[in-house]
């Protein structure tokens, strides 16, 4: 009987490694999300542990081996924030001219418009850091970091609307169905933590008005991959992962006296049947128990002395704030989580922008700035990528009425601002450059498939080799339609 | 990339043969098969750059067919039939040089040795093409030979058999009786079996038992649930429309009908030929029409800003990939952008079935409705009995009325000359109270009256009194009694500014369809809304004086309200200050040759031009707009008629309480109305719409123009005048059809088996599975056909078979050899599906609440579900949880929020059903393990099922426990597992016996009542252990 419960734990190990690694056949085995799953295992197998990704991946040396990805959306005005266009300011209320716009598809909301009124930004722009960026005084806290910043001022889409776009860039196609970033990253890499997702997704609230863009779970969504790849939302109310908590009245130790019986009762089943799924059922309750006590232990920030806090502003104690989160997310990297997605939302001003951007800016600045700071004090920058954007830009003429004190602006797929900082990029520059009128792209254009190229190849990945056959179509991030690139000229 | 071609060295073949480690072959004399073993190489490997598509076709080299593979390039042929050393491709393949080795050094696949070795053996036995298997029509195989005979109960054994004597394998002997009553149970009713059908069965000891227990559950209700289940998957049904807003839809009739389509086993050609094509078919029956709701499951969207056409597109495209999927197993999508690089699909067929699918009479944008167009409604016999009296009743009233009205003797004051001029007189619309069924409500202070004991009133009994800071106001929208207005009219209101708190403003607000007519006096800012020096915000006069009663006067020609307008609404607003209302009306010039209700003249008047505003009935309102001059003598006795009948006021005659009956008659049918559901369905566009080639797939980019039409390797449509998705339909299950039959009873094999024949149940392309037993596939899909499509009697032989009831225990040996038991040497075990988890906790537990159909039920859900991703104005931002019976729901009936589905059931690998779905994936995670035990819907099962265990199990412990595991498993406790049992009751037991407070938390999880006849801490113990049990592995697998 020994032997053969010998046998099966090797077997399980076994076939997990090869189903998994073939990406195809049973998969049930066991869970690429926790790979603690045979941390009893260790001393008979080291390498275990060592790879729980995919055979062969990374492809090359990773830059990063985690990704913090701080998801703008509703697409942020990057004239506003990003894009300094000094000439505008003499050319307020005066016509976009037809040869700049030069048959744009325009949403809906404007292509009835008779007019299109350029709404130069009111905000002032200045120069910081080393490197003389210019930044808006939307953002004071995160021009202080500039000098750590890669700003790509020329990403670029085809959608107009923010579903498909932001259901775009996240999963690498408009309609739905696709796997999303984190979980293709944790499909190929697995996760280095212990007892904790490899993909974990934040929500946190905001605070300009109450009507927001929705998100889709399908961003953060495994599409055709395993669903253990999907992205594991942790909550700032209730269980902060879902079912967590045992029900009241049910203390660690009458959990865990269930728990001791079950065990029994399925090793009772397994040396009847010998099917080795069993020995992975018993190992992932025994995950699930051990959850219990690090995922609390995750969130609760007690142990975070004040200098830290006030890193990431005043908001940060205040769970489901994104400062908050983003405390979280380096509390996630530090643990080994590969993936930490936080998605902040209503950045969509088709009109009161100067209303609400600035609320949506305080939301988010400081934060950004202490989490690249704290990362940085741990020596955790270098192997972190941080990603800051949303699903596109928005126009430079104005939506409705326009006032020297108000106005708005739709949806432009044309150009727009992302950053990106620390795991192997280069802080301190500016890629690509936009017309005069933030319309249009003239020099280095970033479609958002290589800023998911680039993402990819920070964490040691060649986007077109991180594979999944499916519907008979070696299925990737970037698409099969187009080319990708990484865009090398960031990187450090 | 340029291409040369050379000789190839000889004396290389030998070499490589060798080396090439033909030790994992079945020997070299073994004939290759193209389509087992060569196609997977060429399409996984090669057919990118040599394949289909001609726009990615390098060197202008095919391989995917004979005829390019042996055409002579410079003297030199890819492929020479028998003489792998006078092939190219051999030479390329073995070539160490990498300028001439292919595939290319860059190239992401590459061929291993026993590729290599394999392509040398097929070329030497003469490279043999083959068709695609799938894309050749099945041809039903002769039984193959066995010598286990005796163990044979079916057709289905022989082939399984047959393969597993050739490899020397023995199937295992047939499981237990409980074992397998509860599996065929599960499968086929998706719940377990009770006690008493368990006792029943292993009482039953005739040779066919377990036939006829198979036939009962084929009659079961719950049959037609289960297979639903897993065909919804396919339809991507959801509740709600899946993109953007994701607000509800109403589609659930269609789900009810595949369950009663199942039930009554309607042949699944025509369970084909309904979903796809319902309205189509001549004189369609309710059901035929609810059916092609099939196509109307795919996510839509209205997002502001969205162009139609893309939309529009996108919608067809989800139809065709739907329906290629779910009935030919093929991936149409593939070939949006460009020619399928693997398949024979080119761009143009694609475009030739989306010409087919692009025709449905819908709007691009749903309109965030409930039910977007086309839909139907679906009222009971009941409802539509009552319908019909409702109509009869208003029709014999209306006669009545119309009797009346023609006995009148009407003549139109606006006719009559020298009449004197009318008195202007007051009409008071709000005094003491508001008027009948108004809807007030107030912003900022509540509603407050006050009377001459506690404030100011200037009529009758009382006034409103507000106070406040900032704009505050008191407004009603709708009243059972607007105002009309007339020329000249004059509307008035009552204030007394109190003068110690003087407000900055107050306005009058005016409700027609929308709040834009407004009066201020005052300042003109303090107010925010409407644009000043337009009719939404009239200045008209400085703050009135403080400390007395000031009357407030504009004139509707001010406001801009024209003569015939309806006045629903009224607000009193203020900007800060302490001000008292009182009664505000209209002084209206009382000429009955201006009055619409007096005069027809007038009314027609009034009417004109009004649209959706009047109140009259279509065909009136229709004439109504038209120009008087052009109404011909019909229409105006038409309008006379309607006028007398249904306006006209006078005092003299019998016509209004019949006008109150026929009100309160519409309002009750309205009423009636509003509770019979709908359901979207299906409709062809008169015109169809033109379908061109799109350019890489951009909705915008339109090639050469399109008909109707299939991809040419598939058999041709019948020839018919009008080609449609009833042609389409109709095609899909001709019996020359190679694919539809075989898709779906190999989707059935999976259903049962775990893993179907073809793996990739989604995929019978060429990049899909090669199937496990090829003959055993083509036997029962012709044996489908053969019957009738008859989804019961496939289903019955699955079932029945002796592969079907093997023991799924597995040696180590066994297990080496087929970890995924595609040989069926042993019998399926697998995981139960999420829906199946919980309702079968649901069941045992004895909650389980088993009516059918209806809308979507929301059960137990954590908080912030939704809410962390919807739309804030979405009608499905916040999750409103049901109560009562509801929650006890089979979970085929959860309402389905496709952008945050049932979170229990997406951690259970359930899809999302935003898009077609043909195979779960079964993972095994510490999340789910954290909903086994801690999700309040288990949890509150496991007390119900501890409750049963101390009330129905016996007199002590062990019974019990003995009760409680036969309950979970359908089987009976060995000792060493009551012990177990035994040894957790006692813990869990001593534990709560000293902590009541905890024991009594255990016990009320959940909404069902805590029992008050059994002790707080026994139940909990007991509640423990059944958590214990509802967790065993045993439990969550179908075994």
């Amino acid at each position: 009987m020994e032997h053969e419960k010998l046998f099966w734990q090797n077997t399980t190990r076994r076939t997990f490694f090869k189903t998994t690694g073939l990406a195809a056949g049973r998969i049930a085995l066991a869970s690429l999300m926790f790979p603690d799953l045979f941390g009893s295992a260790k001393a008979q197998t080291p390498t275990a542990r060592a790879h729980p990704g995919l055979p062969g991946l990374p492809h090359f040396a990773p830059k990063a081996r985690h990704l913090i990805y701080l998801f703008m959306n509703g697409a942020p005005s990057q004239i506003d924030l990003w894009d300094y266009k000094p000439g505008l300011a003499d050319m307020f209320d005066s016509d976009l001219p037809d040869s700049i716009r030069n048959g744009q598809r325009l949403t809906t909301m404007t292509s009835g418009q008779k007019r299109f009124p350029i709404a130069p930004s009111i905000y002032k722009f200045a120069r910081h850091g080393q490197c003389g960026t210019y930044v808006s005084e939307l953002l004071p806290h995160t021009a202080e970091v500039v000098d750590d910043l890669a700003v790509i001022r020329t990403v670029y889409t085809e959608a107009i609307n923010h579903d498909p776009a932001s259901t775009y860039i996240l999963t690498g196609n408009q309609i739905p169905g696709k796997p999303s970033i984190g979980a293709w990253i944790s499909y190929g890499l697995g996760s280095e933590a212990d007892n904790l997702p490899a993909f974990v997704v934040m929500t946190p609230r905001w605070s300009a008005k109450r009507d927001a863009q929705a998100l889709y779970q399908r961003l953060w969504g495994a599409g055709f991959l395993p669903s253990r790849h999907q992205g594991v939302a942790l909550r700032a109310n209730g269980d902060p992962v879902l079912y967590l908590n045992n029900p009241p009245g049910v203390a660690p130790a009458a959990r865990r006296t269930m728990l001791d019986g079950l065990a029994k009762l399925n090793e009772a089943t397994f040396a009847r049947t010998g099917d080795p799924e069993i020995q992975t059922r018993i190992a992932q309750y025994e995950m699930a128990f051990r959850m219990q006590t690090s995922i609390p232990n995750l969130v609760n920030i007690s142990d975070e002395p004040k200098s830290v806090l006030d890193m990431y502003g005043p908001e940060v104690t205040q769970p489901g704030t994104f400062a908050a989160s983003a405390l979280l997310a380096r509390r996630l990297v530090e643990r080994g989580v590969r993936v930490v997605q936080i998605l902040h939302r209503e950045w969509d001003h088709h009109g009161d922008l100067p209303r609400d951007l600035p609320l949506q800016c305080r939301d988010v600045d400081h934060a950004c700035k202490g989490l690249i700071l704290d990362l940085k004090q741990r020596g955790l920058l270098d192997e972190t990528l941080i990603v800051w954007g949303g699903e596109f830009g928005r126009t430079v003429y104005c939506q409705g009425e326009l006032r020297h004190d108000n106005y708005g602006r739709d949806h432009h797929p044309r150009c727009y601002t992302m950053w990106m900082a620390g795991g192997g990029v280069q802080g301190g520059i500016v890629h690509g450059e936009t017309d005069e009128f933030s319309y249009n792209i003239v020099r280095d254009p970033v479609h958002i498939r290589d800023i998911n190229a680039t993402i990819l190849h920070q964490m040691g990945i060649d986007h077109n080799r991180l594979t999944y056959n499916f519907q008979g179509l070696d299925q990737k991030l970037v698409g099969t339609e187009a080319p990708a690139f990484p865009v090398k000229t960031i990187l450090a | 990339m340029k291409s040369t071609w050379h000789k190839p060295r000889p004396g290389l073949w030998p070499a490589l043969f060798l080396c090439a480690g033909l030790t994992s072959l079945e020997g070299a004399q073994s004939p290759v098969l193209f389509n087992r073993d060569i196609r997977p190489i060429l399409s996984d490997t090669c057919l990118p750059c040599h394949g289909f598509d001609a726009n990615k076709r390098k060197a202008d080299l095919r391989l995917d067919s004979l005829e390019g593979a042996t055409a002579v390039h410079n003297g030199h042929q890819a492929i020479k039939p028998g003489d792998p050393a006078g092939s190219e491709v051999w030479r390329r393949i073995t070539a160490t040089d990498p300028k001439i080795k292919m595939p290319p050094p860059d190239a992401l696949k590459k061929l291993n040795a026993e590729q290599i070795a394999l392509v040398g053996h097929w070329i030497e036995q003469g490279a043999i093409y083959q068709k695609h298997w799938a894309f050749v029509a099945p041809v039903r195989p002769p039984l193959p030979d066995v010598v286990r005979t005796n163990w044979v109960r079916n057709p289905v054994d022989r082939f399984i058999l047959a393969t597993l004597e050739a490899k020397h394998l023995q199937p295992s002997p047939e499981a237990s009786k409980e074992t397998l009553i509860r599996r065929v149970t599960l499968d086929l009713t998706g719940l377990p079996p009770t006690l008493a059908e368990v006792d029943a069965f292993l009482a039953d000891q005739a040779p066919d038992a377990y036939e006829r227990l198979v036939d009962r559950l084929l009659k079961s209700p719950r049959y037609g649930e289960q297979m639903a289940r897993h065909w919804l998957d396919l339809a991507r049904y959801g509740d709600t429309h899946g993109l953007h807003l994701d607000n509800e839809r109403s589609l659930w009739p269609y789900r009810d009908w595949v369950v009663r389509a199942y039930n009554d086993n309607l042949p699944f050609d025509q369970f084909t030929v309904w979903q796809l094509a319902g309205d189509l078919l001549p004189h369609p029956t309710r059901d035929q029409l609810i059916a092609s709701g099939f196509n109307r499951c795919n996510v839509s969207t209205s997002e502001g800003g969205a162009i139609d056409e893309e939309f529009q597109v996108r919608y067809a495209i989800d139809r065709v990939e739907t329906t290629s999927t779910t009935w030919m197993g093929l991936t149409m999508g593939c070939a949006v952008c460009h020619d399928h690089k693997l398949d024979p699909i080119t761009q143009k067929e694609f475009y030739q079935v989306f010409a087919i699918f692009n025709n449905i009479a819908e709007h691009a944008m749903d309109g965030n409705a409930l039910l977007p167009p086309p839909s139907m409604p679906l009222p009971s016999p009941e409802q539509e009995k009552q319908l019909a009296d409702f109509d009869n009743q208003k029709a014999s009233l209306e006669n009545k009325a119309r009797d009346i009205a023609q006995a009148l003797h009407y003549t139109d004051p606006a006719t009559v000359t020298n009449a004197p001029k009318p008195e202007p007189k007051e009409f008071v619309w709000i005094d003491d109270d508001f008027p009948a069924q108004a809807e007030v409500k107030a912003d900022g202070p509540p509603v407050q009256w006050v009377t001459a004991a506690d404030g100011q009133v200037f009529s009758g009994k009382r006034a409103l009194r507000r106070s406040g800071k900032d704009l505050h106001q008191v407004y009603f929208a709708s009243s059972a009694e607007p105002l009309t207005v007339h020329a000249g009219d004059q509307f008035f209101a009552y204030v007394y500014l109190d003068p110690q708190d003087l407000p900055k403003s107050v306005m009058l607000q005016f409700h027609v369809s929308d709040w834009a007519n407004r009066a201020n006096w005052g300042d003109p800012d303090a107010i925010v809304y409407g644009k000043k020096g337009t009719t939404e915000k009239v200045q008209s006069g400085e703050l009135p004086a403080a400390g007395k009663w000031e009357r407030l006067e504009v004139s509707a020609a001010a406001l801009g309200l024209a003569p015939g307008t309806r006045i629903t609404g009224l607000a009193f607003t203020q900007f800060g200050g302490t001000v008292f209302w009182d009664k505000a009306g209209v002084v209206s010039v009382d000429d009955p040759a201006q009055d619409p209700t007096v005069s027809l003249v007038a009314w027609e008047k009034a009417e004109h031009g009004l649209g959706d505003q009047s109140m009259a009935p279509q065909e009136i309102k229709e004439l109504l707009d038209k120009k008087p001059a052009k109404l011909d003598e019909q229409e105006r006795q038409k309008l006379k008629d309607y006028f007398l009948t249904a306006v006209y006021q006078d005092p003299g005659s019998n016509l209004p309480p019949i006008r109150a009956e026929l009100n309160a008659l519409k309002q009750k049918r309205d009423a009636l109305e509003a509770e019979i559901p709908s359901t979207m369905i299906s409709k062809e566009l008169p015109k169809p719409r033109t379908t061109w080639i799109l350019v890489r797939g951009q909705y915008d980019k339109h090639a050469e123009e399109v008909g109707p039409g299939v991809p040419a390797i598939l058999p041709p449509l019948p020839p018919c005048d009008v080609t449609n998705r009833l042609t389409f339909a109709r095609w899909l299950v001709e019996p020359q059809h190679p694919l539809t039959a075989r898709v779906t009873v190999n989707r059935f094999w999976q259903q049962f088996f775990g893993v179907g024949l073809v793996k990739t149940a989604e995929d019978f392309g060429t990049r899909g599975e090669w199937p496990s037993h090829p003959e055993l596939l083509d036997w029962l899909a012709t044996e489908f056909m053969r019957t009738g499509w008859d989804m019961k009697q496939m289903v019955r032989l699955l079932v029945t078979s002796a592969t079907y009831r093997q023991d799924s225990a597995v040696t180590p040996e066994l297990y080496t050899l087929d970890p995924e038991n595609r040989l069926l040497a042993r019998g399926p075990r697998y995981r139960l599906d999420a829906e199946e988890l919980r309702d079968y906790a649901l069941d045992v537990s004895g909650l389980l609440n088993l009516k059918m159909g209806g809308r979507g039920v929301r059960t137990y859900q954590p908080p912030g579900i939704w809410e962390a991703v919807g739309y804030t104005t979405s009608n499905t931002a916040k999750y409103t949880q049901d109560h009562g019976d509801a929650l006890y729901r089979r979970s085929l009936y959860l309402f389905w929020k496709r952008t945050a589905p049932p979170p229990t059931m997406i951690t259970f690998d359930a899809p999302s059903r935003e898009k077609c779905w043909a195979r779960r994936e079964r993972t095994d995670t510490p999340l789910q393990a954290l909903v086994m035990m801690n999700d309040p819907q288990f949890f509150e099962a496991a007390r119900h099922l501890g409750y049963r265990m101390l009330h129905e199990g016996g007199a002590d412990d062990a019974a019990r426990l003995r009760y409680g595991f036969r309950l979970a498993t359908d089987r009976n406790i060995t000792a060493t597992e009551l012990a177990i049992l035994t040894e957790s009751l006692n813990a869990q037991r001593e534990r709560y016996n000293g902590d009541e407070a905890a024991a009594k938390k255990v016990i009320s999880v959940g909404e069902s009542p805590v029992p008050a006849d059994v002790a707080a801490p026994e139940l909990a113990a007991y509640t423990m252990v059944a958590n214990l049990l509802l967790n065993m592995d045993e439990v969550v697998t179908r075994n």
